[in-house]
């Protein structure tokens, strides 16, 4: 009964060594995910600053609208951005822009899926933005504004760093949404890290160790990203005591 | 000696530091401010009261346009600031504020919200601003808490924090909205002290109040507010003893 239970473990673990290097030693497969990784990187943080970007400067018009009712026309146009990213699913933005805008111009398909990620980020990254701006005490914005602080100056000292620490979960989580949404680039030929899988399994025939290696890989990063999160905003509470 | 005595003499033609000139402010058809008249002279100490709604907090506010008027004129220091060519934050350096809920910055330490605005806007080093922020600290008995966070203090002490951040930039006159009203009764004399001891030194203060002993001690002149106007003005002697108007006695029979 034992023995029969070590030999079957002992057959199982071969034949899993065996799918094991035929995964991912045979021809340097691994590589398909390292590469990939690398490109997923690449997209993801390209598309984090622009996101990043684009987000602030949404938010920074809408709330100066929402507060005091100047730029109507940036408003507006910044409305119709967040109405139609927002209501267009992600995939379909990323053909758009590779297809029909981007590819045309022969750019190189890296910074197709950049623009294409950061210009949806940056929707969301926009709401939460002017949601953290909006939750801040008008108190805050009357004090500076009274010590004799322009509009710009009050933001971005004081109303902007309060904000922040309040909408960094919320950003955090836009973050994560954003690395998994990525793996979606295949779509425009891309070789992210979900494709290299993909590709090693077209390879091997073997669905399952290549899958659960990018998976293992997305979740890693999104926990070490997650932890370097709440050691920032561990940093950013010493002012509540 | 004698020049003093002559300057006390002049009295009646002192410095007018705001001159406010038939102040609207419309919200649609609810008149928060409707046709104020007033000056306020340099030194004076001019405290403002009444019932609540009366627009007297709405009036203080639009003195450094926190409250934008929808008609009427402000002249501070000879210009008017409601125009539209004026650079509003220039004049609001010269107008320091204090708000009934201290609005202190919970980000930055007390040093720094008191020194953020001198740094940036005047122009001062900070070793300069930060000497000028001890000295005031001094003045209000914190000094010990220049690195604390406005989190760690008491509401009276927060309070006296956000006096010395409007007083170290220098500013020619003192507004107060009601800057006791959000404290614990224990702490309001301390808060009073400050402002008494500011009054003293010869500060120009318009301060809208329900302290009544504060406005009777240190006044020189009393507004009373009701419906968006001005219906009393007098010298708290005046004004709580002899109040003209139904409305005024009526509100301080109700304080007092």
């Amino acid at each position: 009964m034992n023995l029969a239970m070590i030999n079957g473990f002992d057959e199982w673990f071969s034949k899993f060594k065996e799918r094991f290097i035929n995964d991912f030693i045979t021809d340097n497969r691994w590589k398909y995910l390292w590469n990939g990784l690398g490109v997923t990187m690449k997209i993801t943080l390209g598309a984090l600053v622009l996101g990043i970007l684009l987000g602030f400067l949404v938010a920074a018009v809408r709330s100066t609208h929402d507060k005091t009712g100047k730029l109507k026309i940036l408003n507006a146009i910044c409305r119709v951005y967040l109405t139609v990213i927002r209501g267009t699913p992600v995939v379909v933005q990323l053909m758009i822009t590779y297809f029909v805008i981007l590819a045309p111009l022969g750019v190189n398909e890296i910074i197709v899926a950049i623009c294409a990620f950061g210009i949806n980020s940056g929707a969301y990254v926009a709401e939460i933005v002017r949601a953290g701006i909006m939750s801040i005490d008008n108190g805050q914005f009357e004090a500076g504004r009274s010590l004799g602080f322009n509009y710009p100056q009050t933001m971005y000292l004081i109303i902007l760093p309060q904000a922040f620490k309040n909408i960094l979960p919320a950003l955090c989580n836009e973050f994560i949404v954003l690395l998994k949404e990525t793996s979606v680039a295949g779509y425009v030929a891309l070789q992210d890290l979900t494709k290299g899988g993909d590709i090693i399994r077209g390879r091997t025939f073997d669905a399952f160790l290549p899958l659960i290696a990018v998976a293992l890989i997305y979740l890693v990063i999104v926990m070490i990203l997650t932890k370097l999160v709440s050691m920032l905003e561990r940093r950013l509470r010493n002012s509540d005591h | 000696m004698t020049i003093k005595k002559e300057s006390l003499d002049k009295k009646p033609e002192r410095e007018c530091l705001i001159e406010v000139n038939n102040l609207e402010k419309h919200y649609g058809d609810i008149r928060a401010l409707d046709g104020i008249n007033t000056k306020i002279y340099k030194g004076e100490v001019v405290v403002i009261i009444g019932p609540s709604g009366s627009g007297k907090s709405t009036f203080l506010r639009s003195l450094n346009l926190l409250e934008l008027p929808t008609g009427g004129d402000i002249i501070f220091e000879g210009v008017n600031m409601l125009d539209k060519s004026v650079d509003i934050n220039k004049h609001r350096q010269k107008m320091g504020m204090v708000f009934q809920h201290f609005n202190l910055f919970p980000h930055m330490t007390i040093m720094r919200n008191i020194t953020v605005a001198p740094i940036k806007l005047l122009g001062l080093s900070k070793a300069v601003a930060e000497e000028r922020a001890m000295e005031l600290l001094g003045k209000v008995g914190l000094a010990d808490r220049a690195n604390s966070y406005p989190a760690q203090l008491s509401g009276g002490q927060k309070q006296r924090i956000a006096i010395v951040r409007a007083l170290c930039m220098q500013p020619d006159v003192m507004l107060f909205d009601e800057p006791t009203s959000a404290l614990d009764p224990e702490m309001v004399g301390e808060v009073l002290e400050v402002m008494k001891s500011l009054a003293r030194d010869g500060m120009t203060m318009a301060v809208v109040t329900h302290e009544m002993g504060f406005a009777r001690e240190v006044a020189d002149r009393v507004i009373f507010m009701a419906d968006g106007k001005i219906l009393e003005t007098g010298t708290p002697d005046e004004m709580f003893t002899a109040p003209k108007t139904d409305k005024a006695k009526q509100f301080l029979a109700s304080v007092l």
